[in-house]
C-alpha cells in the first residue's frame, strides 16, 4: 500500500507561540490513521494545514503524491474534511444542504447520483427534507459525514467525530466510518477520546505540546509501555516511563 | 459576592469588547464633530449677511427719501431690526445697472452676497405720491443641505424690515390707504442665479423647498443601503465562523476568490432591492410630506435643474461602487468576527462612516465645508452617491468624475486587501494569534490575575 498522506518537519507558529514543533507521520492508503492528544496539542492545527486552511511555517505535506502548498486547488478535489463541531446551514433542509455541497465537486447527470449516494448514507430518511435547524446533533453529523464522503475523496480528515454525541450516535458513527474505510476511503481522525481511537484505528500518532511522542498501531504502542489502554500508554511516553 | 452584581458585571465584561469601547467612541467622536459642524452651520446662517443694493439715484444711499431721511438710513434701520446690528457696513451700493439682469446676477455671485435689492430711482416720489414701488431681488443658489433656502429667507426678512421700517414713518405723517401704508416696496420678480444661470421668477426657497426630498432622501436611502448591506456581509460571515460551516466551504475545491465574489454578489442582488424598496417607500413619504409645503412642486426642468438619462447612468455607477466599497469594507471586518454576536458589533464602524456624510450633506453641503472639512468627505466613499445627484444636477460634474476615480482607486485596493486576508490564516484564526494583539492579551490577562490575587 502506498501512502496517502506524508507530514515531514510540520511546524506552525502564531506570533510567538510555536503551535506544532516540526512532526512527521506518513498515512497508509485505505487506513483509519488517529491523531490523538489532550486539548492543545496541536491536533486540530495540523489538520488543518493538512486541508489547506492553514499555511505550514515550514516542511512539507503530500497528499497521494500531491504537495498541498503548491497543488491545493488539486489536494481539495480529494480530500474532504470534518471540523468538530461543525454544523450545516440551519435554513436548508438536508437535501438542499448536499445538493449545494455536490454542486462543487460534480454536475449533469452524475450530480443527482452523487446526492442520493449522500442521502442514503446519511441514513436519515424523511428527514432528509426537514431543515437542518430541527435535527438532534446526531443526525447532523450523520448528513455532515455523508456530505464529508459523498465525492468519494481519498482522504476524508474528521476532527472529534464522535464529540458531544450520546452513546447510540457515536457509535452509529463510528460504525460508518469502519464501514467507508472499508470502501478504501483513507480517513484521518484527530480525538481526544483514547479509547475511541484505540478501537477504530489501525495505527495512531499521539501528539503533545506540538509534538508527536510515540506511534505505532495500538496493540504495539500498549506493548511498548507495558500499558493496558492508549490512555495508560499515552501518560507512560509524556512521563518518560517505558514497560 | 452579591449575584445581581455578579451577573451584571459579568456580562458588563462580555458586552464591553475592545469592538465595542472603539465603537462607542467612534460614535462619540462623530456626534460632536457633527455637532460642531452643525452649531457652526447655523450660527453661520444666523449672522449678519452680506446684502447688496442697486439703485441709480443721484447721490446713492445719501438720496433723501422722505422728510430729511436718505436710503442709507432707513436700509440701516432695517438691517439693525433684521440682525440687531446697527451699521450700515454690511450694506453694498452695488455697481451693476439695474437693467441689466445678468450683471446684477454675476455681481452677488462673486461678491457672495446673500440677496440684491434693486430699488427704483423714483421710490422717493412714490412714497410721496402714496404709491406702491416695484423692487426685485436677486439671489445665488448655493447648495446647502436643509439650509438651501437661507438666502431667500434673508430677502424675505430685509423686504419686510424695510417696509416695516417705512409703515412707521408713513402711517404717522402721511396718512394713506391700504396696500400702501402696508407694503410701500412690492417684491415684483425674483431672479436667481442657478448654475451661473439666471432664473426668473424662482427664489431659492422654492428651490430648496422642491429639492428637499432629494437632499433628505439620497444620503437616508445610500445610508440604509450600506447599513444593510453590510450587516448581511458581516453577519453571513459571524454565523459562518460560529457554525464552522466556513471551515468546510473554504475545503471545498474552489478559488476563495469565487467564495468572497459570491457573498458580494448575494449582499449586493439584497442592497440593491432593500435600496429600491427604501426609494419607493421614502418617496411616497416625502411626497405626503413636502405636499403641504408651498413651492415644494416647482418643476425644476424649466430651470435645467434635471437629470438626463447619462446623469442617471453616472449615477448609478457611483451607487455601485460605493456599495462595492461598503461590502469590500464588511468583508474584511467580516473576516475578523468569530461569531455573530461579534459580527452585530463590527456593523458599528460601517454605519458610522455613513453616517456621517449623510448628516453632513443634510445639513450643509461640499461648499460651504472647510478644506479639511472636504478632504473628509472626499475620504469617505459613501459621501460620493450622496453628492452625485445635487452635483449631476448643479453642474459638477468634475467633483463627480473625481469622486468615481477615487472610488474605483479605493474599490481595487479593497480587493486586494481582501483577497489577501482571504488567502491567509487569519480567516481561521482571526486576530488572536497575531503577534501584537497575543502579547497584548497576555498582558491583560497577567495584569487580571496580579489584580484578583492581590
Amino acid at each position: 500500500m502506498s501512502d496517502a498522506l506524508v507530514l515531514d518537519g510540520i511546524r506552525k507558529t502564531f506570533g510567538e507561540r510555536e503551535a506544532v514543533k516540526g512532526i512527521s507521520f506518513s498515512v497508509k492508503e485505505g487506513e483509519i490513521f488517529g491523531l490523538i492528544g489532550p486539548n492543545g496539542a496541536g491536533k486540530t492545527t495540523t489538520l488543518r494545514m493538512i486541508c489547506t486552511l492553514l499555511e505550514p511555517t515550514s516542511g512539507t505535506i503530500r497528499i497521494c503524491g500531491l504537495d498541498n502548498r503548491t497543488e491545493s486547488a488539486e489536494v481539495r478535489k480529494i480530500i474532504s474534511y470534518l471540523p468538530e463541531d461543525a454544523g450545516a446551514y440551519k435554513d436548508l433542509t438536508g437535501r438542499q444542504y448536499l445538493r449545494f455541497m455536490a454542486g462543487f465537486f460534480t454536475d449533469g447527470a452524475e450530480f443527482d447520483a452523487v446526492v442520493d449516494k449522500a442521502i442514503t448514507l446519511s441514513k436519515l430518511g424523511d428527514r432528509i427534507d426537514s431543515k437542518v435547524s430541527t435535527y438532534s446533533k446526531g443526525m447532523t453529523r450523520r448528513l455532515l459525514i455523508a456530505r464529508a464522503v459523498m465525492a468519494s475523496p481519498k482522504l476524508a480528515v474528521m476532527d472529534e467525530i464522535t464529540s458531544g454525541l450520546d452513546v447510540m450516535s457515536a457509535f452509529e458513527i463510528r460504525e460508518f466510518v469502519r464501514e467507508l474505510a472499508r470502501n478504501g476511503v483513507t480517513i484521518l481522525i484527530s480525538s481526544h477520546n483514547m479509547y475511541e481511537v484505540e478501537s477504530l484505528c489501525d495505527r495512531v500518532a499521539m501528539i503533545n505540546h506540538g509534538e508527536i511522542v510515540l506511534s505505532g498501531t495500538p496493540s504495539e504502542l500498549k506493548e511498548e509501555y507495558g500499558a493496558a489502554n492508549l490512555e495508560e500508554a499515552f501518560i507512560k511516553a509524556v512521563s518518560g516511563v517505558k514497560g | 459576592m452579591n449575584h445581581l452584581l455578579n451577573i451584571t458585571k459579568k456580562e458588563l465584561r462580555e458586552l464591553l469588547t475592545p469592538g465595542t469601547i472603539v465603537s462607542i467612541l467612534i460614535v462619540v467622536v462623530m456626534f460632536s464633530v457633527l455637532g460642531s459642524a452643525m452649531s457652526g452651520e447655523s450660527e453661520s446662517e444666523a449672522a449678519p449677511k452680506e446684502i447688496g443694493i442697486v439703485y441709480d439715484g443721484t447721490n446713492g444711499f445719501d438720496d433723501v427719501i422722505y422728510d430729511g431721511h436718505n436710503l442709507g438710513e432707513i436700509l440701516q434701520a432695517a438691517y439693525y431690526s433684521t440682525y440687531d446690528v446697527n451699521t450700515i457696513d454690511h450694506l453694498h451700493l452695488m455697481d451693476s445697472d439695474p437693467t441689466d439682469k445678468a450683471a446684477i446676477a454675476e455681481e452677488v455671485k462673486n461678491k457672495g452676497y446673500a440677496v440684491a435689492m434693486v430699488i427704483p430711482s423714483n421710490l422717493a416720489a412714490n412714497l410721496g405720491a402714496k404709491t406702491q414701488t416695484n423692487v426685485q431681488m436677486y439671489y445665488n443658489y448655493v447648495q446647502t443641505g436643509i439650509f438651501g433656502a437661507a438666502s431667500s429667507v434673508t430677502g424675505t426678512v430685509f423686504m419686510n424690515s424695510v417696509n416695516d421700517t417705512l409703515e412707521a414713518y408713513l402711517i404717522i405723517n402721511l396718512g394713506g390707504s391700504l396696500p400702501f401704508t402696508v407694503s410701500p416696496l412690492v417684491n415684483d420678480h425674483d431672479y436667481t442665479m442657478v448654475n451661473g444661470k439666471i432664473c426668473e421668477g424662482i427664489t431659492p426657497y422654492e428651490i430648496s423647498a422642491t429639492l428637499i426630498g432629494q437632499t433628505m432622501l439620497i444620503p437616508i436611502i445610500v445610508t440604509m443601503v450600506i447599513v444593510i448591506v453590510g450587516s448581511i456581509v458581516i453577519s453571513s460571515m459571524g454565523t459562518e465562523k460560529e457554525n464552522k460551516t466556513l471551515e468546510t466551504l473554504l475545503t471545498m475545491p474552489i478559488k476563495r476568490t469565487v467564495i468572497v465574489s459570491g457573498k458580494l454578489m448575494a449582499a449586493a442582488i439584497m442592497g440593491l432591492v432593500y435600496g429600491a424598496c427604501y426609494m419607493v417607500g421614502m418617496m411616497m413619504y416625502t411626497n405626503g410630506l413636502t405636499s403641504g409645503i408651498s413651492g415644494s412642486s416647482t418643476d425644476l426642468s424649466e430651470y435645467g435643474l434635471t437629470m438626463d438619462p447619462l446623469d442617471w447612468l453616472i449615477l448609478l455607477v457611483v451607487l455601485f461602487l460605493a456599495i462595492f466599497s461598503a461590502l469590500s469594507i464588511c468583508m474584511i471586518l467580516g473576516a475578523f468576527t468569530k461569531n455573530y454576536k461579534m459580527a452585530q458589533t463590527m456593523t458599528l464602524p460601517i454605519s458610522g462612516l455613513a453616517l456621517i456624510p449623510m448628516f453632513v450633506l443634510m445639513f450643509s453641503s461640499w461648499e460651504s465645508l472647510p478644506l479639511i472639512g472636504q478632504i473628509g468627505l472626499f475620504a469617505i466613499p459613501f459621501s460620493h452617491p450622496m453628492m452625485a445627484m445635487d452635483n449631476l444636477m448643479f453642474g459638477n460634474i468634475i467633483l463627480v468624475v473625481e469622486g468615481i476615480a477615487y472610488l474605483l482607486v479605493f474599490d481595487i485596493i479593497m480587493i486586494l486587501i481582501t483577497v489577501r486576508i482571504y488567502n491567509s490564516d487569519i480567516l481561521i484564526t482571526g486576530l488572536d494569534q497575531s503577534k501584537f494583539l497575543g502579547k497584548l492579551t497576555a498582558r491583560f490577562a497577567k495584569k487580571e490575575t496580579e489584580n484578583e490575587h492581590s
